[in-house]
């Protein structure tokens, strides 16, 4: 305000009228653009200038590579195991349906995990993406229980499998 | 008098061959009417000016036998004859600049490259580059693309220059940059990935993945390490799920998921 | 008009047209200007971001799997997590009940109700437990081929996917007739 009292006296009248009105649209932009133009994941409005380059989250190995590699081993044995599980009966070598009742299940949780991340991630479902998580979490907890159970009390996955499939 | 003009051009351009071999044969020549052979191109609009208007189709028929043999042709017609408010990328028109990258058909490729199904009874559609943010009508906003290509650091790092000369690398180490470097970055790989369409906000996509390898593999480079670091995390790599949408889409011939193949075993076995 | 065009003359015929009195005629056009009176409101380089914000916010997305050719590759790869899914839900879903209802879960049981169904309903069943569990497992191996780089050439990926696919329909019916 004292600057365009100073103003006033040396230039016109309509140029202090202009540069005023100037700080005042300045002190507009900067105070809403935080408010209005919020950065939501994957929405409209991007992070930073066009000139700065997207940043990486920070580096995890086991959210990178050995979750990868986990996976991947995970799935490789499970070949054997499944081909295993067709020319024996879980009865006789009960060892297969305890491997299986775990790495199938822990192979099925990665594959929905990888759905979540997929569709649901927290960044973007701060809410939902977390409930999804856990409820992902306790099932497969439940999973591996009732799955172990089954193994150790009634007749085990594989034999189950084989009788249904020729009932 | 102006279809009168065109018209007289255009019998111009169906003589070229002739014409330019002799002055003489020139005005001999008798010209020769192609038959109309009409096509309806359905093109995406939106316009920024009318937001509250929804993005929609638009129908456009022309002469096929009065337009060159691309799809981009087919565009420049039309904003040249019919619409002159439709709005497009292009420059190069010979697939080296990679700005008519657009979804024509259902397949992401450059409109220079990709000839026009001469099948007039087929309509042809023309969309911009899937799950992108329109700035107008085929014109997508590629802001996040640019700033993930660069957040890659594509650029050669080597903190232990050679005292004279150049950097040198084998004939062997070279080649491994080959179908890698060629890439223009036009986009069509990443904006035909579906894990792109659902991340891109953290996944990097094809096209940048692949420009990462290029300078992982590249012998000359002594940052490889912090590099694949960058990387390790759950969303900027490993959305990758190896759906080879970008291999089969990308209009010059390279292979994006061999590219992250290669890095995901490096990372492994790192 | 077409000849200027065609010699290159036009820039320098314009230039001749307006050089010499180039500055009398810009002031009298900025005079005019101001008569107009027209209201110009100067905004600082900040304003551009909000400018490019707001019309951000209105750009809608361009559409995608809706137009998007349906190819063999991203249809596999759905297909592959679709039957994916469903196997492990049932998984899950015969694995918590049986830890909730031990008693009604048990294998006596469920060999009873499926002994107990017709004959026709049992062949579709297994076709459709079958058919999913071919095209995973068969798939799952084409993925571990191409993380150990193989078949990685757009050609493998269509080769080995057409080949997934008839196994896949060979296995299906294999397992749907084994009794």
């Amino acid at each position: 305000m004292s600057s365009s009292l100073v103003l006033r006296s040396t230039f016109s009248r309509s140029l202090v009228h202009r540069l005023a009105a100037r700080s005042v649209t300045h002190a507009r932009y900067a105070t809403s653009e935080a408010t209005q133009f919020k950065y939501v994941p994957g929405g409209p409005i991007i992070q930073g200038t066009v000139n700065d380059p997207t940043t990486f989250p920070p580096p995890s190995r086991s959210h990178g590579s050995y979750h990868w590699s986990f996976e991947r081993l995970l799935s490789a044995g499970l070949v054997p195991l499944t081909a295993a599980a067709f020319f024996t009966t879980g009865s006789n070598y009960p060892v297969i349906d305890g491997l299986l009742g775990v790495t199938l299940v822990m192979h099925s949780h990665i594959g929905f995990d990888s759905c979540l991340v997929d569709y649901l991630h927290p960044r973007k479902f701060p809410v939902l993406g977390k409930v999804a998580t856990w409820t992902l979490r306790t099932a497969t907890v439940a999973t591996l229980v009732g799955l172990y159970q089954f193994n150790t009390n009634d007749i085990g996955l594989t034999e189950l499998i084989a009788r249904v499939w020729t009932a | 008098m102006q279809s009168l003009l065109t018209a007289g051009r255009s019998v111009h351009l169906a003589l070229g061959k002739r014409a330019f071999s002799s002055s003489a044969r020139r005005w001999q020549a008798v010209p020769q009417e192609k038959p109309v052979l009409m096509k309806e191109f359905k093109i995406y609009r939106w316009n920024p000016d009318q937001p509250e208007k929804k993005p929609e189709l638009q129908s456009y028929k022309i002469d096929l036998n009065q337009t060159g043999p691309m799809i981009l042709d087919a565009l420049i017609k039309i904003k040249n004859e019919i619409d002159p408010t439709l709005t497009f990328r292009r420059s190069c028109r010979e697939g080296i600049c990679g700005s008519c990258a657009m979804n024509i058909d259902g397949q992401n490729t450059l409109a220079c490259l990709c000839r026009i199904d001469r099948e007039g009874s087929k309509n042809t559609k023309i969309y911009p580059l899937p799950h992108m943010y329109v700035v107008k009508d085929l014109v997508p906003d590629m802001t996040l693309f640019y700033k993930q290509y660069k957040s890659i650091q594509p650029w050669l790092q080597n903190d232990n220059p050679p005292e004279k000369g150049e950097h040198l690398q084998s004939p062997e180490d070279r080649r491994k940059l080959d179908g890698m470097y060629e890439c223009i970055l036009c986009a069509c790989c990443s904006t035909s990935c579906p894990s792109y369409w659902w991340s891109q906000d953290e996944y990097l996509g094809p096209a940048t993945l692949m420009q990462a390898y290029r300078w992982i593999a590249d012998s000359r480079d002594t940052q490889g390490a912090e590099r694949k670091e960058r990387l390790q995390n759950e969303l900027s790599l490993y959305r990758c799920h190896t759906i080879f949408n970008c291999t089969r889409t990308c209009p010059k011939g390279l292979n994006p998921a061999a590219a992250i193949a290669k890095i995901k075993l490096e990372l492994a076995v790192d | 008009m077409m000849s200027t065009r065609a010699l290159g003359l036009g820039p320098a015929l314009r230039k001749a047209a307006f050089f010499p009195n180039a500055t009398r005629k810009q002031t009298m056009l900025r005079n005019i200007v101001a008569k107009r009176s027209i209201q110009i409101q100067s905004l600082p380089p900040s304003a551009g971001q909000e400018i490019l914000n707001k019309q951000r916010l209105v750009r809608p997305s361009t559409p995608h799997f809706t137009i998007y050719q349906p190819q063999l590759t991203w249809i596999a790869s759905i297909f592959n997590r679709v039957t994916g899914v469903g196997l492990s839900v049932l998984l899950y879903g015969f694995s918590i009940a049986y830890l909730v209802a031990p008693g009604t879960f048990d294998s006596a049981h469920v060999v009873e109700v499926v002994a107990g169904l017709p004959e026709g309903v049992k062949y579709a069943g297994k076709a459709i437990l079958a058919a999913p569990f071919a095209f995973h497992s068969l798939n799952g191996i084409r993925h571990l081929s191409w993380d150990s780089i193989k078949f990685l050439s757009l050609k493998g990926a269509y080769v080995s996917g057409y080949i997934v696919l008839g196994a896949t329909a060979i296995s299906t019916v294999a397992l749907t007739l084994i009794k």
